[in-house]
């Protein structure tokens, strides 16, 4: 009874006594990984931005096989198809992983539509791995007609429906990832290295080297945008392709946007300057590059980080924005933005309404990136 | 009045109908009906009774003869403008013109009875008697007379001068007043634009109210008074302020009487403006109506993509502006709801695409190769017409080379047809032949100077279809190894990159008159304008008399030049046909303008209670003035 006793009041561990056991180690030996692995275990934490942040790699990985995954070239169009509305597929149906229907166009002039028939008597198998539609250059060099699926033989696919000049929407979304996801990442990097760089030079020196940079933001944040935009645009040269009139946006949309980032990085270093372990890094003589990348910045990453996911959907309606008015992006390129440009009238919303697909893929990455944003700036902080 | 024996056809024809409308006022038992909305303002006096009212010779309308039906008064017509300065359509579509077209194309007397015609060169007006400005001041050869004298001819009131219209090589008329009706302009050579010109969707006006505007000219009103006038609003003298009140086609003074239709009552500014029926209106229907059938023309000012989506919901009674063959399917749709039809007319342009190679291009090399006609030619054959045809107008626009239409009397279908075939293979034929033959690694062609042959098409951007347009085109252009390259620009930009020689390539409609008569100026198929695409310089030259620009230095240019001085001195239509005929043809053998299609279908959405709408039609600016020959005061709605 009295062993009892003593046992509620005093914890014995059961375990044998080890004398070569280090005292000084940690009873949490996973507490005390470095900061990058507790920031991913943060981050693993949060379901949706891990979600997204793998929606968004896939999305990213696949860029660059476009051409195999989309059924279609970009430009490919069949004026038998104008406005066809997307098409029925089966899975495992006739001994035949996919098969569509073949639909049938009659032009009503009645209604001024094209009207279509779907025969659902003669399925068509959707053929896998197939040679098909115009060459393409895999990474610029391998040449090949090879694609994930194609459609079938003297048929059509188009899962997303048709357009105005009957070009398959669904490989156009596909195809215009290319662009409307590249954009923002480049307009990103321009903004973020000016904006880091000012801010932090600003707020690190102060005086007269703040002074400036202030009123420089002040200069472009009080630049009316829209008629700079159209004089930037207007200043292209003509003859451009538009591969290069889109580079030349998204540095000009990168021009513009730093100014926010460099403020707030500039406040946080003011007062990041006065703490006690720059003072000692000044005194150790480390040159002021040095403390501002490797003693400042890293205290600001979470912030950073956050303010770029969600910056990048900004961006890409950025894009969307300038080529809606005509100026930025023009045909032939493709862009998520230039087909939205295509719906946006009644015809398209009443009577074609697949027209308005591309909005799907915008609303989808939009939110990804928020969440992966929301999650990251979670995550950066692993010790709150 | 002195007719001479070689009167010319057109000249006969007017004096004819004059002569049918003195007949039918001669058998003036026509009783005069009151409309009912007057009725009121009749009866208390403050207006004259419609048989007062009326010109003693008003113009009888066999409404019945031309296949319509007899309609009755009343009405609201509401239609959507796309900015407040599109309320001068009101007096487009209203049509009172001295001379106007018919619905065969026509001239024809309208505000005047009669018009004799000598030589082509002494032109003697007559006009109504007893008919009268909507404010029930009478109108005479007095506002011809103040027009010509105290504001064509006053050096503050038009600082540029004579109008071009008014001076045959530089000589204006010789203008005698006879009487009250009858004014004569005497030219020493022919002027055959004359009578053309006053029948224009936008004619010069060369009559004004005299007794509204001499109050506000130093000639005739008290200086102390005019003085304190400019000095309330604001404006630098007299000239301005008579110019600003005096707009006769842009309406925007609701003061100012009118020989239209319809008269504006809301002043600037407003987003609806209420046009209301001209109660001195000169036009008669045969029992004794007076036209126009529909008292008010309500319109509203609307944003121009909405035009389609107000339509649709039926918010407009007569509508085509705004409305593109896009629309159609949706507008198609809303018919029930809406409560109106759609029909769809025929756009009157020589071609509704159009590529104007600039033959004045500032680069030399280039300017080389779009004067060589292979190459014209060949960028035309490279056109696949019919996809284009198929794809944006679900066939019903007609492939052809800009060319008149079938309803012109110059209509030939070899003109229609002149390299307006698909044919790459001899597309690059030529090409190769002219000397184009190198290629680069893409397969571009190369100019004799190793540069790509790369052709920026610059555009106004106003129209959707172009660039769907040039996107096909340029999928062909890459076969026979030219790219093109696609550029929207503002459409003032546009204009003056061309005008300087800057642009390449711009694309436009074809000519605005796809429906030439004889007596029609063929201005749009020589070097006269610099805003002819074409040849902007080669215009400049002319409209600044040597000025500045260039002298046409191609034979073809040249030629069309000198055909175009000879239409300007031909006597009879005989001679007019024959110079139309051949600059035509020289233009469909040349391929100065790269037709895409014609004859496209354009939505017009009237109301289904308004009648005399008709269900084809061409819809034009000029000559037709879109609903003007159509006659819209014909127009009226069944109860």
């Amino acid at each position: 009874m009295q062993d009892h006793d003593d046992a509620e009041y005093h914890y014995v561990s059961p375990e044998a006594y080890d004398a070569e056991a280090d005292l000084q180690s940690l009873d949490r030996v996973d507490l005390d990984a470095p900061t990058y692995v507790l920031i991913w275990r943060r981050f693993l934490r949060h379901r949706l931005a891990v979600i997204s942040g793998v929606y968004l790699v896939a999305i990213y990985l696949a860029l660059p096989f476009i051409d195999f995954i989309a059924p279609y070239a970009p430009a490919q169009r069949d004026a038998d198809f104008i406005y066809a509305p997307p098409q029925t597929v089966s899975f495992l149906t006739d001994g035949h992983f996919a098969v569509t229907y073949p639909i049938e166009s009659t032009i009503d002039l009645e209604t001024f539509q094209a009207k279509f028939e779907t025969n659902y008597d003669k399925p068509e198998p959707i053929p896998i791995f197939a040679n098909c539609g115009p060459k393409y250059y895999l990474f610029g060099v391998l040449e090949s007609n090879l694609r994930l699926f194609c459609p079938p033989e003297g048929g059509t696919l188009h899962l997303m429906g048709a357009d105005r000049l009957g070009r398959d929407i669904h490989s156009r979304i596909m195809h215009g990832a290319r662009l409307s996801l590249t954009v923002g990442l480049i307009g990103i990097a321009i903004s973020f290295s000016i904006g880091m760089v000012l801010g932090g030079v600003a707020g690190y020196f102060g005086g007269i080297v703040d002074w400036f940079v202030m009123r420089a933001i002040e200069i472009v944040r009080s630049l009316p945008e829209l008629p700079l935009w159209l004089a930037l645009s207007a200043a292209i040269p003509a003859n451009w392709g538009p591969v290069s009139v889109f580079f030349m946006i998204s540095i000009i949309l990168g021009l513009l946007d730093w100014p926010g980032l460099a403020r707030a990085v500039r406040s946080k270093f003011l007062a990041l300057r006065e703490e006690d372990y720059v003072k000692a890094a000044e005194l150790m003589g480390a040159s002021p590059g040095r403390i501002i990348g490797a003693h400042m910045m890293p205290n600001f990453m979470s912030h950073l980080v956050a303010s770029a996911t969600l910056s990048i959907p900004g961006m890409i309606l950025g894009e969307t924005a300038l080529s809606f008015l005509g100026l930025g992006l023009r045909p032939p390129a493709v862009s998520w933005g230039l087909m939205l440009n295509d719906a946006l009238n009644l015809t398209a919303v009443t009577i074609y309404p697949w027209i308005t697909l591309p909005l799907v893929p915008v609303i989808m990455v939009v939110l990804a990136f928020n969440f992966l944003g929301d999650g990251l700036r979670d995550a950066m902080d692993p010790y709150s | 009045m002195t007719r001479l024996a070689s009167l010319s056809r057109r000249a006969a024809a007017l004096a004819g109908a004059a002569a049918m409308s003195v007949f039918a006022s001669g058998a003036a038992a026509l009783d005069m009906v009151e409309t009912p909305i007057l009725m009121h303002p009749v009866g208390e006096g403050q207006l004259p009774a419609v048989a007062d009212r009326a010109p003693e010779e008003p113009l009888i309308v066999d409404i019945e003869g031309k296949g319509r039906r007899v309609g009755q008064h009343g009405g609201t017509i509401r239609t959507i403008v796309g900015r407040a300065k599109d309320i001068r359509m009101m007096v487009v579509y209203g049509y009172a013109r001295l001379v106007g077209y018919d619905d065969h194309y026509n001239l024809v007397p309208d505000i005047l009875r009669a018009v004799d015609e000598e030589e082509g060169r002494v032109f003697t007006l007559h006009l109504r008697k007893g008919h009268k400005w909507s404010d029930g001041h009478p109108f005479t050869t007095e506002d011809i007379r103040y027009w010509w004298e105290d504001v064509a001819n006053n050096e503050e009131l038009s600082p540029g001068g004579v109008p071009a219209l008014m001076l045959v090589n530089g000589e204006p008329p010789n203008v005698t007043v006879t009487d009250e009706t009858t004014i004569r302009f005497e030219w020493p050579a022919a002027n055959p634009s004359f009578l053309p010109a006053l029948a224009q969707a936008r004619p010069p006006f060369i009559y004004r109210p005299a007794h509204f505007m001499k109050k506000y000219h130093v000639k005739y009103g008290d200086a102390a008074e005019i003085a304190a006038m400019v000095e309330k609003s604001k404006v630098r003298g007299w000239a301005q302020l008579h110019n600003r009140l005096d707009n006769m086609y842009d309406l925007d003074n609701p003061d100012l009487p009118t020989l239209q239709p319809w008269m504006n009552t809301s002043p600037k500014g407003a987003q609806r403006y209420v046009m209301r029926r001209n109660p001195y209106f000169h036009r008669f229907d045969m029992d004794g109506r007076q036209l126009p059938y529909i008292d008010e023309v309500d319109m509203t000012v609307a944003a121009g993509g909405l035009i389609p989506a107000k339509v649709n919901v039926g918010e407009s009674d007569l509508q085509a502006r705004g409305l593109s063959f896009a629309d159609a399917p949706v507008l198609k749709k809303g018919e029930e709801g809406g409560g109106y039809v759609t029909h769809l007319w025929k756009s009157g342009v020589a071609s509704e695409i159009a590529l104007y190679p600039n033959l004045t291009y500032e680069d030399p090399a280039w300017r080389e190769v779009m004067r060589d006609v292979r190459f014209r030619r060949a960028l035309s054959l490279a056109v696949d017409r019919a996809i284009i045809n198929k794809s944006l107008f679900f066939g019903l626009a007609k492939p052809a080379a800009n060319s008149a239409l079938p309803e012109s009397p110059f209509y030939d279908e070899a003109n229609a047809e002149a390299w307006a075939q698909f044919d790459p293979a001899e597309a690059n034929r030529l090409l190769d032949e002219m000397g184009l033959d190198q290629r680069a690694g893409d397969g571009t062609r190369l100019m004799p100077d190793g540069r790509p042959v790369e052709i920026i098409v610059e555009t106004a951007g106003e129209r959707p279809e172009e660039a769907d347009a040039l996107e096909l085109v340029a999928e062909t252009w890459r076969d026979i190894g030219v790219k093109l390259i696609y550029r929207p620009l503002d459409r003032d930009i546009l204009r003056n990159r061309a005008y300087a020689g800057q642009s390449m390539m711009p694309v436009w409609f074809g000519w605005n008159n796809g429906v030439p008569t004889p007596e029609a100026a063929p201005q749009e198929l020589a070097p006269v304008d610099q805003a002819n695409f074409s040849w902007p310089r080669w215009g400049q030259y002319y409209q600044t008399s040597g000025g500045s620009g260039e002298e046409p230095d191609t034979p073809e240019g040249k030629r069309l030049m000198e055909l175009f001085d000879q239409w300007s001195s031909a006597k009879t239509d005989q001679e007019r046909s024959e110079i139309w005929k051949e600059m035509l043809a020289i233009h469909a053998d040349q391929v100065f303008v790269i037709g895409l299609v014609n004859q496209a279908p354009q939505p017009v959405v009237a109301s289904n209670k308004l009648r005399n709408v008709p269900e084809k039609g061409l819809y034009a600016w000029d000559p037709g003035a879109h609903f003007g020959v159509h006659r819209m005061d014909e127009f009226f709605f069944v109860k």
